[in-house]
């Protein structure tokens, strides 16, 4: 499989001028598409700057990292907004729907800043509704839904622009239990059918049980990465 | 989209939005009421003034404002007075023989300005008749009448029917005096105009100015045929200009002049109507400003995840802008017609019922104003309110959209 994410040494170092702390040492590792990995860690292991970094939040101190063929770095931070909104869906932690549209809005939204045509962002928005088992609650605002239909929702959100891949801040860490499994059933089921790469950023064990791929951070560093039978 | 999507905002803290919108409604309000009062005070001022005092045109014989002397006067007055009052365009026109002198009771003495009228004519270009607080106007049936201002009164102890004696200078240098009667005591809303002028008859009062022509030019009951002063009330203030240059044309030996020449107050009030309307319009959209900017700041402030979100997703920093900016000025827009409306309508009311100021009417008088002011507003004004707003809307969107913009989504995203 091609790379779709590769970064070659990549060190993030915060407060560079004050006390300088290396939340990143060095790392380079590649993700091929279709992936299911999960790079986890202790609190402080760099999980949500290296996510941050090939996500085109933040820039690297150092280093290069490469996303389906753009170099992050070289793009203007107008380029970069265009980027993320293109090639890459966010799944966070706190959900971050739009807490003024419904589910179908939020969904829409993305679809909306692409300004892709209304019967194309209907038929998307549909089945993506459907895919995530909300299609009976898409009138619904977030406040109106459960934590794990808020973070369905957001799912649903982050596959709309059918970016290349999807990255998932501790996607889990505020569900329970079965809303947990039944989200992870969903993003399993997309990446086995419709090849969505996801690369998830967690501590959950649920999460990690059902990765094929592994990478652990240790102080910024990457100490172990295990492949794993589906 | 960012439309939906700002009016939606807006309405997430329904109090706040309320209490925003309702300091923008009371705002619009409060600057619809100063701007109307100022105006209608000034108004007042001048349509007092002018219909009191100066009337839009005076014609007199190009020396006498010199010095007030009685000989400048205005030989052929009666030709040129029908000559003016057929005009379309005149109201009234009003012969005025003018002396300067002194009044004289038992009990005091004041210098004086005494104008000769007709009274008929008089009450054409001048609103003195409904002046009159005790007594009644000049008639002309019995010699010698005089009305004088209750300020003046008061000070000489002058009531109705009281003698009085004036002494002037007659169009030949002579000292002259004669004795006068008082048959009415006006009170008019200008303190100086009232404290400097008593009003005679002008077939009284020519034959003691111009004696060496009271034979020959032959006195009528509208008095000789000359005069120092023609007043002329138009139908419209603004026609004041054309009669001037008509009859500067036509009388080269004439000094012409129109109200604002006249009354130099007058024109300035006149001419910093639309400023001073202007000027309470932003005062009060510079105080919304800060008031809008603080809503605006706690609410970017608030949902900094959420922007830090949508700059993830892809959201733009200019639709950022753009949003944050229509949110405030929906905020504003919302706001001004409930605004306006309760301006229009203070407006309107006060227009017809007039603010009763009597408490105040020494010190209005002071400046020649009324003491019931009477609201007026140029209709520009209510055009302007919703233009300033969006101004200030966006005067104050400024500080919030950028401290909106300028977030990092990295940073924000994680924020509790």
């Amino acid at each position: 499989m091609s790379a779709v994410i590769s970064t070659q040494k990549v060190s993030k170092v915060y407060n560079p001028d004050k006390i300088p702390v290396h939340a990143l040492s060095e790392v380079s590792v590649e993700i091929a598409r279709g992936e299911f990995t999960a790079i986890v860690g202790p609190s402080g292991s760099g999980k949500t700057t290296l996510l941050n970094i090939i996500g085109g939040l933040d820039r690297p101190t150092s280093g290069n990292v490469e996303v389906g063929g753009f170099d992050i770095d070289a793009l203007s931070d107008s380029a970069l907004i265009d980027f993320r909104k293109n090639h890459i869906g966010f799944v966070f932690q706190s959900y971050n729907l739009i807490p003024v549209l419904t589910a179908w809005e939020n969904v829409e939204f993305v679809l909306l800043l692409q300004k892709k045509p209304k019967a194309e962002r209907e038929e998307r928005v549909r089945e993506l509704l459907r895919a995530v088992g909300l299609e009976d609650q898409m009138h619904k605002k977030p406040s109106e839904l459960s934590g794990g239909q808020q973070q369905r929702v957001a799912v649903a959100r982050a596959l709309a622009p059918k970016p290349d891949y999807i990255l998932a801040d501790e996607p889990t860490a505020n569900l329970d239990s079965a809303s947990a499994e039944n989200l992870l059933d969903i993003m399993a089921k997309l990446n086995r059918e419709e090849q969505v790469t996801f690369v998830f950023s967690t501590h959950d064990q649920r999460v990690i049980n059902r990765a094929r791929r592994v990478i652990t951070l240790v102080d910024g560093k990457i100490s172990r990465d295990e492949l794993r039978e589906p | 989209m960012l439309l939906r999507l700002a009016w939606r905002n807006i309405w997430r803290n329904p109090t706040r939005s309320l209490t925003v919108m309702g300091a923008v409604a009371l705002g619009v309000w409060a600057a619809l009421f100063m701007a109307g009062f100022v105006t209608g005070m000034i108004d007042g001022y001048t349509r007092s003034a002018l219909e009191n005092i100066w009337s839009h045109v005076q014609v007199h014989q190009k020396d006498f404002k010199t010095d007030y002397e009685a000989r400048y006067f205005i030989p052929d007055a009666d030709v040129l007075l029908t000559a003016i009052g057929s005009r379309p365009e005149v109201r009234g026109v009003s012969a005025r023989t003018v002396a300067q002198g002194m009044v004289a009771s038992g009990r005091g003495t004041r210098g004086i300005r005494i104008v000769g009228v007709d009274p008929e004519a008089e009450q054409g270009v001048s609103n003195m008749a409904a002046s009159i607080l005790e007594g009644e106007y000049l008639k002309g049936e019995r010699s010698n009448e005089l009305v004088v201002s209750s300020r003046l009164a008061e000070k000489i102890k002058l009531k109705l029917r009281s003698k009085v004696v004036l002494t002037f200078q007659d169009a030949d240098y002579e000292i002259v005096s004669a004795a006068f009667r008082v048959v009415g005591i006006f009170k008019t809303s200008n303190t100086p105009f009232d404290d400097g002028h008593v009003f005679v008859t002008k077939k009284d009062l020519d034959p003691l100015v111009f004696p060496r022509w009271s034979d020959s030019l032959g006195l009528t009951g509208a008095g000789l045929p000359v005069a120092h002063e023609l007043a002329v009330l138009l139908q419209d203030k603004s026609q004041a200009f054309a009669l001037e240059a008509a009859l500067e044309s036509d009388h080269p030996g004439l000094w012409i002049e129109n109200y604002r020449e006249l009354a130099p107050d007058v024109a300035m009030y006149e001419s910093q109507i639309a400023q001073i309307s202007m000027i309470y319009l932003v005062i009060v959209m510079l105080a919304l400003v800060f008031g809008i900017i603080n809503t605006m700041l706690m609410a970017v402030l608030e949902r900094y995840r959420e922007l830090g979100m949508l700059m993830a997703i892809g959201m733009n920093k200019p639709r950022i802008f753009v949003m944050i900016v229509l949110e405030t000025i929906l905020l504003g827009l919302v706001a001004a017609p409930v605004g306006l409306l309760a301006g229009f309508l203070t407006v309107r009311y006060f227009s017809h019922q007039g603010l009763n100021l009597s408490r105040y009417s020494e010190s209005l008088r002071a400046y020649g104003m009324d003491e019931i002011v009477y609201f007026d507003l140029m209709p520009v004004v209510y055009w302007q309110v919703p233009v300033l707003l969006v101004g200030t809307a966006l005067l104050a969107a400024i500080y919030p959209a950028w401290k909106a913009i300028s977030l990092d989504p990295a940073t924000a995203i994680r924020k509790i």
